[in-house]
């Protein structure tokens, strides 16, 4: 006891360096998913299907004025880290005790903010208003505090009329490259437009990539083109919208693209998790990205080549679509374009699944999504698109006899084929995603406001904790002193779990 | 011609907007007798901190064309409207955050003060340079009046900053650590020490805590020159008048 009350000032001391952050998570989670593969899968095992109903909860942490924390807290080092629109705290990660709080003073804008990011000495969060600041991490003093878009010319974090994925130098902010997401005129892929504006076009990159540091290749998906449910404007598969991208983290130089969903007239954004892992795959030992699509379809891809492999569907409510072909391009029903009068689509735009966060475990050989089982009526607009007005093309409708229904899968990860689900009691709010852990645990909020806790190999309910909230949160687990804890963001609160200790006085 | 032009529109704007200069006239004549000459108040409240520093322009408008039924705070109905706006202009400039005022001290001369002689840098941080465990002073222009920055520097201890109480912990193998406490409760403190670490302890594993209620960091005598030097501290340039 004495000994590591002595060790932790010793301890923070300490950089984070991109090798760590390549180690994550073990005791520490260090990025948005936790690893730069987006695995969310934690070597901790202490909290086993043997022990997981002595959890219990450790504290509580209300940021005031939150309203729908959507971070992944990162710890490091005894701290953890929140980030909300415009503020970022650090607190005692073994109590919930508030160490620093930085406000923003001045910006702009209200748009939720999803994360946050540790180097060095320093903690990173994007402001509503596309500045970038860094903070010391042991003070929460500002180092810098650039902007690194134009919030008067319509862009927040993460969200613009034309998506980009931009490196900034983690000493300075200054930007090193930038990569458009839709083409500029004369640009490969511009051809795909018709004649549409490219500043128009969409394809926001709202959530986070993964990272491949042997192949330094950054593979980052993009969201769907504008308007989101009227076509007509913009004839062609509309590049690269609903794309994954995989860039030279050195250069943003595009190596290979696969598009999901061409010309999507369905707001079937591609952001869902690209999970990165390494296996025997047709006999062949293969580098594979995969991606549970939010139109339906979980896929598997060569991520060396961008080689399109395998997909199949993952929700049983799919009819846009007679199949892929051999390339991976879907062939689509032609009464399943949306039509002023209203049409029924299936998955719903909601989609199959969305920005929740899939774990795969390599022990289990399983990936683990948060899948929505529902149809909307889309109604597409033949209006002429009309700018930062809010025009989508129209929108969508729920069909109230056919509530959607929320599943946690698991999936075999190199066929997709379900090995066992948990259904949820809903239909409720459901935004959260899943942590996977080697103690063998799979932890995911459900749409009833708990936190679960389920046999990672059969799907077993082990535990669960009413936090009374709507979750728009995945989970993160993490070690102190020898005790793992979880922690959730909840509307404006960290919960943290743990297993039941005695007080000792 | 397009010159004179411009000139004119300047010239007409002036006019227009309300000025914290002739505000402070008519303040020094109307108002100073019962709110001091600065602000700091005597027989009326103090200006400078408290309730005053939340009033909006148009509020403080109205106390002094109405005045305040019950109190002294007499009423100034003869007042015309554009003298009402430039006294009010100015009684909100004495709230404002220290990056809008106008300074006589040399703020060079306050630089060199902050990271030499007045070793301001050893206990404090301006975007990454300098020390612990004094609050980091990034944005302090942007965050505290120049009354707020004056008291701070003259009488530290007056007003303690939350987060910032002189801890000196006693350790269990009898090693005495002393900082700030960052946070405290019955049940853990935080401390972060001159060097920068975080010390993130459980106080029944101390021997002792003592929290102080008092400031390490040492007044100021004459603070002119670093006043003009931290009123420019803002990590983002001042929003546009
Ligand atoms: C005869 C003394 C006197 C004079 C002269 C006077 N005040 Fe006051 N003022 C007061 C008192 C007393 C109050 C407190 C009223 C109350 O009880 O709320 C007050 C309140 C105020 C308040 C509200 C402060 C708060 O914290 O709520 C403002 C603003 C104010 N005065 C501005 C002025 C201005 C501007 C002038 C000159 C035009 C002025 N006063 C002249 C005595 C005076
Ligand atoms: C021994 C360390 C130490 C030294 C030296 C020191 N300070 Fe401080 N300072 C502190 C601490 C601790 C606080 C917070 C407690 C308080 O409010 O007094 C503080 C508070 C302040 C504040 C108020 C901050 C706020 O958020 O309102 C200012 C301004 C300030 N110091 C400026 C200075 C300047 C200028 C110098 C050099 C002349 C200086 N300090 C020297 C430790 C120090």
């Amino acid at each position: 006891m004495k000994l590591l009350l002595l060790l932790l000032p010793l301890a923070c001391a300490a950089q984070v360096t991109p090798a760590a952050i390549g180690n994550s998570p073990n005791a520490d989670w260090l990025t948005y998913n936790g690893d730069y593969a987006s695995t969310r899968h934690s070597s901790l095992h202490q909290i086993t299907p043997a022990n997981a109903k002595d959890l219990v909860a450790k504290w509580v942490y209300r940021l005031d004025g939150a309203k729908r924390l959507q971070v992944s807290p990162i710890v490091y080092d005894g701290l953890m880290y929140i980030s909300n629109t415009n503020e970022m705290v650090a607190l005692d990660a073994r109590n919930g005790r508030q160490i620093w709080h930085y406000r923003a003073k001045g910006a702009e804008g209200a748009r939720v903010n999803r994360g946050l990011a540790i180097l060095g000495d320093k903690v990173y969060f994007a402001t509503a208003d596309c500045h970038l600041i860094a903070l010391n991490r042991r003070t929460g003093g500002p180092i810098f505090d650039v902007p690194y878009s134009s919030f008067a010319a319509g862009y927040t974090t993460s969200i613009g009329q034309r998506g980009f994925v931009a490196s900034l130098h983690p000493d300075t902010g200054k930007e090193t490259w930038r990569f458009w997401t839709v083409p500029g005129k004369g640009e490969p892929g511009s051809d795909t437009w018709g004649n549409f504006p490219a500043e128009m076009g969409g394809a926001p990159t709202w959530t986070t990539g993964s990272y491949d540091p042997a192949l330094n290749t950054i593979y980052w998906p993009t969201g769907n083109p504008w308007p989101d449910f009227y076509g007509g404007r913009r004839p062609g598969d509309n590049l690269y919208s609903d794309c994954v991208l995989a860039l030279d983290a050195d250069t943003g130089k595009l190596k290979w693209h696969f598009q999901f969903t061409p010309h999507d007239v369905w707001d079937w954004d591609a952001n869902e998790s690209l999970v990165l892992l390494d296996s025997t795959y047709r006999g062949k030992p293969r580098k594979l990205l995969v991606q549970a699509n939010r139109n339906g379809f979980y896929y598997i891809l060569d991520r060396v080549t961008g080689e399109f492999l395998h997909a199949q569907p993952f929700v049983s409510k799919l009819d846009w679509t007679t199949g892929l072909d051999d390339k991976g391009r879907p062939k689509v029903v032609p009464e399943k374009i949306p039509t002023p009068a209203g049409t029924k689509v299936c998955p719903s735009v909601r989609g199959a699944s969305n920005w929740m966060s899939p774990a795969y475990n390599p022990a289990t050989g399983l990936f683990y999504v948060v899948t929505l089982e529902q149809c909307d009526i889309i109604v597409a607009s033949a209006k002429e698109p009309v700018p930062a007005s809010g025009f989508r093309g129209t929108g969508n409708e729920g069909i109230p006899t056919e509530p959607g229904k929320f599943y946690l899968r698991a999936l075999d990860v190199l066929t997709g084929n379900k090995k066992w689900e948990y259904p949820m009691p809903g239909p409720g709010v459901m935004w959260a995603g899943t942590v996977s852990t080697a103690g063998g645990v799979i932890f995911s909020g459900d749409d009833d406001g708990n936190l679960v806790a389920l046999d990672a190999k059969t799907g077993k309910d082990l535990w669960h904790f009413s936090m009374g909230r709507s979750l728009f949160a995945s989970p993160v687990t993490y070690m102190i002193e020898g005790k793992q804890y979880v922690s959730i963001a909840a509307e404006s609160d960290i919960f943290t779990f743990g297993l039941f200790t005695p007080p000792t006085h | 011609m397009r010159r004179l032009w411009l000139l004119a529109l300047v010239i007409g704007l002036a006019h227009a907007q309300p000025s914290i200069e002739a505000g402070r006239e008519l303040y020094m004549g109307a108002c100073s007798g019962c709110h001091g000459a600065t602000g700091e108040g005597s027989q009326g409240p103090s200006l400078l901190s408290g309730r005053a520093g939340r009033l909006s322009h148009q509020t403080i408008a109205t106390i002094i064309r109405k005045g305040v039924t019950g109190s002294s705070m007499p009423d100034f109905p003869l007042l015309p409207a554009p003298s009402v706006a430039n006294i009010a202009t100015f009684v909100r400039s004495l709230t404002a955050p220290a990056i809008s005022a106008q300074l006589p001290g040399d703020p060079a001369r306050g630089r060199a003060l902050f990271f030499g002689d007045g070793k301001c840098s050893t206990c404090h941080m301006l975007l990454g340079q300098g020390g612990h465990p004094g609050p980091d002073l990034s944005n302090i222009g942007a965050e505290r009046s120049v009354h707020q920055l004056r008291e701070s520097l003259r009488k530290p201890s007056a007003r303690l900053e939350e987060g910032y109480r002189s801890a000196t912990a006693v350790l269990p193998d009898g090693s005495t650590l002393r900082g700030v406490a960052r946070n405290y409760n019955n049940y853990s403190v935080q401390i972060l020490d001159a060097t920068g670490r975080l010390h993130l302890l459980e106080r029944r594993n101390l021997k002792s805590l003592e929290i102080a209620e008092s400031s390490m960091m040492p007044p100021v005598a004459n603070p002119e020159d670093l006043l003009a030097f931290l009123a420019k501290q803002s990590t983002r340039p001042p929003p546009q008048q």
